[in-house]
């Protein structure tokens, strides 16, 4: 346990105090140790991981929604695209920027942008639709520069150079591979109710009747392990498995 | 009428502020017969003096200019910038002209609550106010009306100032106003008197109240207790740090200011630099040599009286910025260890500034030093 | 009508002759009125301090209404706070802009569904929206610069152009619409005692010497965790029980008031969560003393503050919330936290709107009603009572340069301060009933963003409560790593407190040079998780991933280079005579004043008590590294802060051992296996499979409470779970300045007025953390 007391300053202590205040005072008037980054004209560069904007590509999307589901926010809604897919769209009116939805989705259908800047003259316009997350957007830029912020052992250093910032990540990492697809654990029990196959976006669950039992088949070449069967099944019956 | 204007216009030659190096431009201008009767008016001592300098123009570019010197000094000092991108190869420069201007345009708002006449009318009357002390002092050779009595008359005029923040205050009608205005005068009362004994001791150190009398001597390395005094005392007056109390803006949300907007505030920003200013030129004058400085070859003879003044500016831009800059140092003292430094160590202190004022003259004259 | 009003602004600058001057001057003469909310003040103020520097634009951040022609409407309005904004933005004159940042006054941000916020957009004219939660300074600049455009050029658009690409058409199968995630059992089994089996053989000694204590008085007595005992009794023998506790245990505070409602069973459980700071073997232990009561209208208990103090706030907020009257507690007369017009939000008959998955018709704002008036009516019968005594009522804030969001009533005689009335509320933002109807797993930026300075404690509390529910064992590269946020966490929320407090003694120096510090800390921040202030990275199991060589070493590099600047700060604001002739002697709180008001964290210490949750009940690898804990016995502002002063000093430390702890360590997994499941081959990197593996989490049925020592002091949070749902039944946090508060007001009373915020400063008081 460490106590902390503090004695009273006599008064030569008290006018090496004042002194020392004013000569910190008189030397960064002369060589200050500036740390604005001075924005607009200057930009600060963030990191690659950083969490701006969200971009998507429909091609890689297995219509989980679970980006819908993770986003604390509510702030993706997923609307239906001329295939008769849902695609996510974002509400940067409440969207909290905390990438669950780029964490949660499977096949890094949704990545992340540099661009954190923007303002929006009316709330409508913070809706933004399928359509337009997929090309990178246009932000009116007035930076010359880009600062980085180098810290070692002795202080903070700013290196500013003279270029312009890409604000589009090129290398997205990708998740790790987990191949599972759904099975059925107890046949038995199944109801046919047909959930599983009218919620399943890729065609991977087919049913058929022999000998008046319902049979439900799970292709799993055409599965792609999203889970949607698997939670709204009535019996709760269907589970995830290695493939 | 003629010999009233002839009389008027002896008068004024008599007393010209003389610029060699412009004297040509004038005689040129003094051919001709309105011109030449308007810049003999302008270029007549007292009227150079309230007019120009140390007077109307030369307040008018200090509070245009002065805050922005604050501003980038502070922000310096405290890691970043300051204002900038209004010019920015400028530094920010005009940063001042478009904050007036803004005021300027901005709607005056009297809340229902004031008193209405007052609210108004000590915004405008503070300002013109702080001309007065204006009259009294002396940039180098100008001075508007050289008195015996010139420093005392001075004192009593800058005396009035916290009449008229007692009185925003009251007529503003508002909790926090009426705090602010309480403090102030418990401060104004704490630090006239170690200001005024301040004063005293430097008026008989140099054995003259009347400020083109005073030598050019520096009143700092003969008196330096007083000139401590004197300083501690102006930063009271004009409530600088540590001594921020009426204007407290964490804790009375700026004082006597709070209910003021648009113009009105805009007077009011304004007459703390004012005060301040005024401040600086009685310490210029009495601390540090007034109007006096090294003789630059050439330029001097050329430049005449305004020799005298660039000087006389030079030392108050440097009082005024180590007023400014102890904003950056010191958090704000409490209103009663206000009131103890003032009443407590400031006087003791003033006294024995004044002690030895009266030890020095009497030294002088008794042949020692 | 909005619409008009800003029209007429811009009106008043296009008009006129000298419309170019008067244009040119209002761009460059923004000056912001800091209307500061919730979480986005903390970064406007990053904004104005010396990283990016505002002021360059022209922008000064004064704080007063009158002088001010531009007001920045951040964090969540609240319908309380709803009122304090349109008399705020009446009080300016015109011409004025109005700029709206942070998702939270958009439409609603992640508190869409509370029912205590309301829409900027309908109380004032806005002129620009900027995302973000929070905002980046950048992005409030930006906005500023839209608004000097609009201004200046009459450009009045959005800053981003987005392009359209068609979508693939080709028609495929089509699918249903899957139903909600969550899962809410229809009967639930609410708990709070069920027992469990662990290693603890104190526990087994103090249960029976309960039991053998408490004869008859009881119902029951079950250790439900490690360190954790709940006593079951009567209501009518719950004060005899906890006057017994405090006589013959040394149980002398409160750390949490609690109420569940249980409709389908038609009773409240009440309970009481007690330990003491004077006997050193109960301190780990907290004491759930809980009874049941009928469900009513308007139930009645007698109040539990004649014997602990500590409790009395949490009671008048279980008022608020449930509607239970506290016989004996002088607040029961009026809302405490929340608007006048609120009715028991917490009940389970308080339905909040549900989350809607389908981009659709429905609207896109959520229902929201203003307030029925958005008068604020001024305390005139306490005036009437002040005048009487003759004494001064003044009341500072929600709008007042040093009142932070909250509402103080000061009642002053001459100078000195009688009587200090706190009205917190203004930043309630339902964080516990909004956490009713989340996944567990999304519940992790909610709680976070009651305390964005110290965002990793705030995580890390919540995750320990999961984690003990379904035991789970966090791998050893990850509680170094969790070691090292919540270290970082701690320094920049002391960085936080420093640079307010400077501000409060009228020191702008060291807040910039402080906050210029706290850039550091967010540089890091950034570079590991991706967001300054809200990286919401810890979740259960381990952090989401792990921490690259090169982030490490600047980490550690930080440790040291930090002293540069520190050093300055110290000269210039700690060691300045006049600072501490305003911090020395002030608000003195005395040991038994401490633990009778139920202060916690580096403000108890200072008063004397050696309690710091990180030796009391170790956690992440506290016990394994080299600190101690810092205390003072001065109990005065300065003590105060010179306390946490050193506190940082051994932060740095821990800071630089677990740095080089993990350089030592081979890279491995930083998420548990045991609550990845099938998906464990993502125990390096949660990413494409965070819904996966918590998207449907089940808590075993009970009550967790996890404490742990955050940077202000004790944060406790205790969930219940139905052992069915994948969401909570009941959530229940309790940060440390909700616990703090009752010692500002009792530090105060007495001392001087500008005393006041000395002591408000010292105790470093966070409204949006106290009010949740």
């Amino acid at each position: 346990m460490k106590k902390v007391t503090v004695q009273d300053q006599g008064v030569v202590e008290k006018t090496k105090c004042h002194a020392a205040a004013i000569g910190v005072a008189m030397k960064e008037s002369v060589y200050p140790l500036t740390a604005t980054v001075q924005y607009p004209r200057q930009r600060k560069k963030m990191p690659d991981n950083f969490r701006g904007y969200i971009l998507f590509d429909p091609d890689k999307c297995i219509n989980c929604w679970e980006c819908a589901f993770i986003c604390p926010a509510n702030a993706i809604r997923m609307k239906e695209a001329p295939n008769k897919k849902y695609y996510p769209t974002i509400d940067y009116g409440k969207c909290i920027f905390c990438h669950f939805c780029i964490d949660s989705c499977t096949d890094s259908a949704l990545r992340t942008t540099k661009i954190h800047d923007v303002a929006y003259k009316d709330m409508d316009e913070m809706v933004t639709l399928t359509e337009e997350m997929i090309e990178p957007p246009e932000i009116v830029r007035e930076d010359t520069k880009l600062v980085e912020y180098l810290i070692d052992d002795k202080d903070l250093q700013m290196k500013k150079t003279r270029e312009v910032d890409n604000l589009f990540v090129d290398e997205v990492p990708p998740s790790v591979e987990i191949p599972v697809v759904s099975q059925c654990i107890d046949g038995a029990s199944c109801i046919g109710c047909h959930v599983c196959e009218y919620v399943c976006g890729s065609g991977a669950i087919s049913s058929s009747i022999a000998n008046g039992v319902m049979n439900m088949a799970i292709d799993t070449d055409n599965c792609t392990g999203c889970g949607l069967c698997v939670k709204e099944c009535t019996m709760q019956i269907l589970k995830l498995v290695r493939k | 009428m003629q010999e009233v204007i002839n009389e008027l216009l002896e008068t004024m030659m008599s007393n010209q502020v003389s610029v060699p190096v412009i004297q040509p431009v004038i005689d040129m201008a003094a051919q001709m017969p309105m011109v030449g009767l308007g810049i003999s008016f302008i270029l007549w001592t007292p009227i150079f003096a309230l007019l120009i300098c140390p007077g109307l123009s030369t307040l008018g570019i200090f509070l245009l200019f002065f805050p922005w010197i604050e501003r980038k000094l502070c922000a310096r000092i405290q890691w970043r910038v300051g204002p900038r991108e209004i010019v920015p190869w400028l530094g920010g420069l005009i940063q001042l002209l478009a904050d007036t201007l803004r005021f300027l345009f901005q709607e005056v708002i009297v809340h229902k609550d004031a008193h209405r006449p007052y609210f108004l009318q000590f915004a405008f009357l503070s300002f013109a106010a702080a001309l007065l002390p204006l009259l009294f002092i002396n940039a180098g050779d100008v001075i508007a009306i050289a008195s015996p009595y010139g420093v005392q008359l001075l004192l009593a005029l800058v005396c009035l100032f916290p009449l008229f923040i007692l009185g925003l205050g009251w007529a503003s009608n508002s909790r926090f106003a009426f705090i602010g205005s309480v403090r102030e005068a418990f401060m104004y009362f704490a630090y006239e008197i170690p200001f005024i004994i301040a004063v005293l001791a430097m008026v008989i150190l140099f054995g003259t109240s009347n400020p083109i009398l005073i030598p050019d001597k520096w009143g700092i390395i003969l008196n330096p207790i007083a000139a401590f005094t004197f300083f501690v005392g102006a930063a009271m007056a004009t409530s600088r740090m540590p001594f921020e109390i009426p204007e407290a803006d964490q804790e009375v949300a700026a004082g006597p200011h709070v209910e003021y907007s648009g113009i009105a505030f805009g007077l009011i920003y304004v007459m703390c630099y004012e005060k301040a200013y005024i401040l600086s030129t009685l310490m210029v004058v009495l601390f540090l040599g007034g109007g006096s400085g090294p003789d630059i070859p050439g330029l001097t003879v050329h430049l005449g009286d305004l020799m005298g003044i660039v000087w006389f500016l030079l030392k108050v831009i440097i009082v005024m910025t180590t007023m400014f800059v102890l904003r950056t140092i010191y958090p704000r003292y409490r209103l009663d260890q206000g009131l103890t430094i003032g009443w407590g160590a400031m006087i003791a202190i003033s006294l024995v500034a004044l002690a030895w004022s009266i030890v020095f003259v009497f030294m002088q004259q008794g042949g020692v030093l | 009508m909005e619409k008009e009003e800003q029209d007429r602004n811009m009106h008043i600058l296009r008009t006129g002759v000298l419309s170019p001057v008067k244009r040119w001057s209002a761009k460059w003469s923004l000056w912001p009125c800091h209307f500061v909310t919730s979480c986005c003040g903390v970064e406007l103020a990053h904004a104005f301090a010396s990283g990016f520097d505002g002021e360059r634009l022209g922008t000064l951040n004064m704080g007063i209404s009158r002088q001010a022609n531009f007001i920045i409407v951040e964090g969540t309005i609240t319908r309380k706070m709803a009122r304090a904004l349109r008399i705020v933005w009446e009080q300016m004159p015109d011409p004025k802009f109005v700029n709206v940042i942070g998702a939270c006054g958009q439409r609603g941000g992640i508190f869409w569904n509370s029912y205590n916020i309301t829409r900027p957009s309908d109380i004032v004219p806005v002129d620009f929206f900027i995302p973000g939660c929070p905002v980046t300074p950048e992005s409030l600049l930006r906005g500023v610069r839209a608004v000097q455009d609009k201004i200046a050029l009459g450009k009045d658009e959005t800053t981003i152009k987005f392009k359209k690409v068609a979508l693939p058409s080709e028609v495929g199968q089509g699918s249903t619409i899957p139903t909600s995630p969550k899962r809410f059992a229809p009967t639930p089994l609410v708990k709070v005692d069920i027992p469990r089996e662990v290693d603890w053989d104190f526990g087994s000694t103090t249960v029976n010497n309960l039991k053998s204590q408490l004869e008859g008085l009881y119902k029951s007595i079950t250790i439900t965790d490690k360190n954790r005992i709940a006593i079951k009794t009567a209501p009518e023998n719950l004060m005899e029980v906890a006057r017994k506790l405090s006589d013959n245990m040394g149980i002398d505070h409160t750390k949490s008031v609690n109420v569940v409602d249980v409709p389908h069973e038609q009773k409240f459980i009440l309970e009481y969560m007690a330990s003491s700071y004077s006997n050193n073997d109960l301190m780990p232990v907290i004491i759930t003393l809980f009874t049941d009561i009928e469900r009513k209208a308007e139930p009645e208990f007698p109040s539990i503050t004649p014997l602990w103090d500590s409790a009395d706030y949490s009671e008048r907020e279980m008022h608020d919330f449930f509607g239970i009257k506290y016989e004996g507690n002088a607040g029961m007369n009026a809302k405490f936290l929340l608007a006048p017009e609120t009715q028991t939000p917490l009940r389970k008959d308080f339905k909040l709107d549900e989350e809607n998955y389908v981009f659709d018709d429905s609207p896109l704002n959520p229902k929201i009603d203003l307030p029925s008036s958005l008068e604020m009516p001024a305390p005139t019968d306490l005036y009437d009572e002040a005048e009487a005594n003759d004494e001064f009522i003044i009341l500072v804030g929600p709008h007042h340069t040093g009142s932070g969001h909250l509402r103080w009533i000061l009642r002053i005689k001459g100078d000195i301060i009688v009587d200090v009335t706190p009205d917190p509320g203004y930043v309630h933002r339902s964080m516990e009933k909004i956490a009713e109807n989340r996944l567990y797993i999304q519940n992790v930026p909610l709680f976070e963003r009651a305390n964005i300075s110290d965002p990793f404690n705030m995580n890390l509390g919540y995750v320990h409560a999961i984690e003990k529910a379904l035991s789970i064992e966090v791998p050893e590269r990850a509680k170094y790593i969790r070691t090292l946020l919540a270290e970082l966490s701690r320094i920049g929320a002391f960085f936080y407190d420093s640079g307010i407090f400077s501000l409060f003694t009228g020191h702008s120096t060291g807040f910039m040079y402080v906050w210029a510090i706290r850039e550091m800390i967010l540089e890091a921040t950034v570079r590991m998780t991706g967001s300054r202030c809200s990286p919401s990275f810890i979740i259960p199991g381990g952090v989401r991933r792990d921490i690259s060589k090169d982030v490490l070493d600047m980490t550690g590099n930080f440790t040291s280079a930090v002293n540069k600047r520190l050093k300055k700060f110290e000269d210039i604001l700690i060691n300045n005579p006049v600072f501490i002739a305003r911090t020395k002697g002030v608000g003195v709180v005395t040991k038994q004043e401490a633990i009778k008001y139920g202060l916690v964290g580096p403000f108890l210490r200072a008063s004397g008590v050696d309690y710091d949750i990180r030796k009391v009940e170790p956690y992440e690898v506290y016990d394994q590294l080299n600190w101690e804990v810092t205390t003072g016995d001065a109990g005065d502002c300065l003590g105060r802060y010179m306390g946490r002063y050193e506190e940082i000093k051994q932060s740095l430390s821990i800071l630089k051992q677990t740095v080089d702890a993990l350089k030592r360590m081979p890279r491995g997994d930083v998420i548990s296996e045991e609550v990845l499941g099938e998906y464990k081959e993502a125990s390096e990197d949660i990413k494409g499979h965070l819904y996966h593996a918590y998207g449907n989490l089940v808590l075993p049925k009970g009550e967790w409470t996890s404490v742990i020592e955050s940077a202000r002091g004790t944060l406790l949070y205790s969930i219940i779970s139905d052992g069915d749902s994948n969401v909570p039944y009941r959530v229940r946090i309790v940060t440390p300045c909700w616990m703090n508060l009752r010692g500002i007001v009792e530090a105060s009373k007495g001392e001087r007025v500008a005393d006041f915020w000395t002591i408000y400063g010292s105790f470093g008081y966070f409204p949006p953390e106290a009010d949740r």
